[in-house]
């Protein structure tokens, strides 16, 4: 049906001729039914191929049909037979009206045919354009619009080829497949609001009506609208990525130089106190500055690390130096570490023996967890335990949990304390520059793993993953001697 | 006097120098100081000093390539001196000849007893290495392979042994994975950490009382490991 119906439209005498073969089909029929049919029914039943030909092919061929079927039905059944001639004037008469009447027919069934292939293409062309405008909707990066258009197209028209190029995209995205070696048919560009914003070119042999030309010329247009609606999202985000790191950097500025300043106080103060000639310190008072100035001193070296850290994840420029490493070996030496400012706390450690050794960087693994006690350390109530325990998951991945009996925090905060310069409490009652979980989140997402906080019912805790696996390796189990060997 | 030992100090921060020379004097050293990577190579080699303390980060020449100079023609003991989390540069030096380091800012009680680590171990270097190092209740008789603590024997298997015994032969000094990996289970297991922390964990159980706060065998981290005697 479908390559009928092309055909008709591509030859354009076709539906001529059909017409008059119907006409003389109709013609051989009625002749061997001469004998049992009157005059007037052969002219009713001759109207039959007229209105045919008006239905299924158009005005040309009804009045083909018409004319046709008005000399047949003189030349076969109007007395005398086989001849052009009329002798009964009510003969001439009915053959007039004949004519007048096919005509008419054909006139208003071509009509109504017309009309209704006009609104069934436009139907189409709706729909095709509905389809594109659905495509469109809610991109807004360049990528997908590409090809959001070049699928479309190709879809719509049956195009052999299909190639969009854009402007800020160096590459032309082509489809279905490799470029078809000649120029394109059909070139549209690309415009909105008169800025060139790039090509549709269309490889498709079979000529374009004017209908499917003014629905390729809309999609050109729409897609303009939709590439222009990107650049702007991609330049507003552009802004607010500015202003969001203006507003970092004050932040960070008014947050460190407070931060510094404290220590910087301090020690200042110690060692004025300690130079002074007017005052004779006793040994104890001495020793109490002197150790102030130590424990600000490498308060001052932690605040500096975690800077120049957060500056290094911030940068991008974390390169982490994995090796297969044990994590309790981690955990031990950063507790060992922790020990003299963290008296008031016990540590409770379950990892197990059989943990495997997981690719890390052993020193920013050893930030991780200094970042997560130490946090524990600040807001757990003295007298209680922080554990540390590590399970090996069946998905690949080992999960760590470092868990106090800390106050909860807010539902609403839990996510939002890995941010930067977050701070759940006010500044005033506990210090810290509100880096060190950003940076542990930093330090985890490098390795491949997620790192979360959760409240349990008798604390606080943060869970991280780290995977196991390291480029495709397994974690490797160095065979194990015997005493004495 | 004399004999005080003579210590080198190459470091481009004036404040450093001063602090240093001052803190060495009162600890009865004698100090010499340069602010460049030349004149630290020139100072050297006028005066031959017993310990370089060698900051990594000087300009034009870095102390890399100073360190990398001196092992050309002297064992001179030299600790380097690096900024936080430059463990790559720390690591790339101990390889170049360097017997130790310590990352700013530091105490001035670690810098002397790298001082002292390294001063005994260049007057070994010259006579014959201690048979015997004892640590605590850990006696460990490099010779005989024996290793007892307090008055139990310890059962080690040959690795195990192999990896004490070269810890213990370079007591107080930092040395790398790769070279501890190479020396004991041979160059081609360089890279192969792995190893040294499951042997390292099973050392810590067989001699450490808390294998968790070990006090002999300490991780030094990103680097490598150090056998101390003292705790």
């Amino acid at each position: 049906m479908q390559r009928l119906r092309s055909l008709f439209t591509q030859n354009t005498l076709l539906p001529y001729g059909l017409a008059v073969i119907i006409v003389a089909l109709t013609t051989l029929v009625l002749f061997g039914l001469r004998e049992s049919l009157s005059t007037p029914v052969i002219a009713l039943l001759y109207l039959l191929p007229v209105v045919v030909s008006a239905t299924l092919w158009g005005r040309g061929a009804a009045v083909t049909a018409a004319v046709c079927a008005f000399f047949a039905f003189n030349y076969f059944f109007i007395l005398p037979l086989y001849t052009l001639s009329v002798h009964q004037p009510q003969d001439l008469f009915a053959l007039i009206v004949f004519l007048v009447v096919a005509i008419v027919i054909s006139q208003s069934v071509s009509w109504a045919r017309a009309g209704m292939e006009a609104a069934s293409a436009r139907e189409r062309e709706a729909t095709h354009l509905y389809e594109f405008a659905t495509a469109l909707v809610g991109l807004r990066s360049l990528q997908p619009i590409m090809r959001a258009i070049a699928e479309k197209t190709l879809e719509t028209f049956r195009a052999e080829c299909v190639e969009v190029e854009i402007a800020d995209e160096p590459t032309p995205l082509r489809l279905p497949g490799p470029h078809p070696g000649r120029r394109p048919n059909y070139v549209e560009v690309l415009l909105a609001a008169r800025d060139r914003q790039g090509e549709i070119r269309l490889w498709r042999a079979a000529p374009f009506t004017s209908a499917e030309e003014r629905l390729l010329r809309t999609f050109a247009s729409q897609g303009a609208l939709a590439l222009g609606r990107a650049h702007l999202a991609l330049a507003e985000t552009r802004a607010k990525v500015l202003e969001e790191s203006d507003r970092l950097k004050s932040a960070l500025l008014s947050s460190v130089s407070h931060e510094l300043r404290t220590p910087l106080a301090t020690i200042k103060a110690s060692a004025t106190s300690l130079r002074s000639e007017t005052v004779d310190w006793n040994a104890e008072a001495r020793r109490e500055l002197l150790a102030a100035i130590e424990e600000e001193t490498d308060h001052l070296n932690r605040l500096v690390g975690n800077l120049l850290d957060m500056s290094r994840i911030e940068a991008g420029a974390l390169h982490l130096q994995r090796r297969w490493n044990a994590l309790d070996e981690i955990v031990a030496g950063v507790w060992g570490r922790l020990r003299p400012r963290a008296r008031q706390h016990r540590i409770e450690l379950d990892l197990p023996d059989d943990l495997p050794l997981l690719p890390l960087d052993y020193v920013l693994m050893e930030q991780v967890f200094t970042n997560l006690i130490s946090n524990g350390l600040k807001y757990a109530p003295p007298e209680t335990a922080i554990h540390v325990s590590a399970r090996a998951q069946a998905d690949g991945y080992v999960r760590v949990q470092v868990r106090n009996q800390g106050p909860h925090v807010p539902e609403e905060h839990l996510e939002r304390i890995f941010d930067k310069f977050y701070r759940v409490t006010a500044a005033d009652r506990v210090t810290g520059t509100g880096l060190g979980l950003s940076i542990c989140k930093g330090i985890v997402e490098a390795h491949g793993g997620r790192i979360w906080a959760e409240n349990l019912p008798d604390g606080f805790a943060f869970n991280f993953t780290l995977p196991q696996q390291w480029e495709g390796l397994a974690p490797p189990r160095p065979p194990v001697e015997l005493e004495g060997a | 006097m004399n004999s005080a030992p003579h210590v080198l100090v190459i470091d481009d921060e004036p404040q450093i120098l001063r602090a240093l020379r001052t803190i060495l004097a009162e600890h009865k050293f004698r100090v010499t100081t340069a602010s460049t990577g030349e004149e630290g190579l020139a100072l050297a080699a006028a005066q031959p000093p017993d310990v370089v303390i060698l900051d990594l980060g000087l300009p034009r020449m870095s102390g890399l390539e100073v360190c990398a100079q001196l092992r050309e023609w002297t064992q001179v003991p030299v600790i380097v001196l690096s900024a936080h989390d430059t463990e790559h540069d720390k690591v790339r030096a101990l390889d170049k000849g360097a017997d130790d380091y310590l990352t700013k800012p530091f105490g001035i009680d670690e810098l002397l007893a790298r001082i002292r680590v390294a001063l005994r171990h260049s007057a070994q270097a010259q006579g014959s290495p201690e048979p015997v190092v004892t640590a605590g209740n850990l006696r460990i008789d490099l010779a005989r392979h024996l290793v007892t603590r307090g008055e139990a024997t310890v059962k080690l298997t040959a690795t195990e042994f192999k990896l004490l015994a070269h810890l213990a032969a370079n007591e107080g000094r930092v040395l790398t994975h790769q070279t501890i990996l190479a020396r004991v289970w041979g160059p081609e297991y360089a890279d192969h950490t792995e190893y040294l922390r499951v042997y390292m964990r099973q050392l810590r159980k067989k001699l450490e009382d808390d294998p968790d706060q070990p006090r002999y065998l300490l991780t030094e981290p990103g680097i490598g490991y150090r056998f101390v005697a003292e705790a």
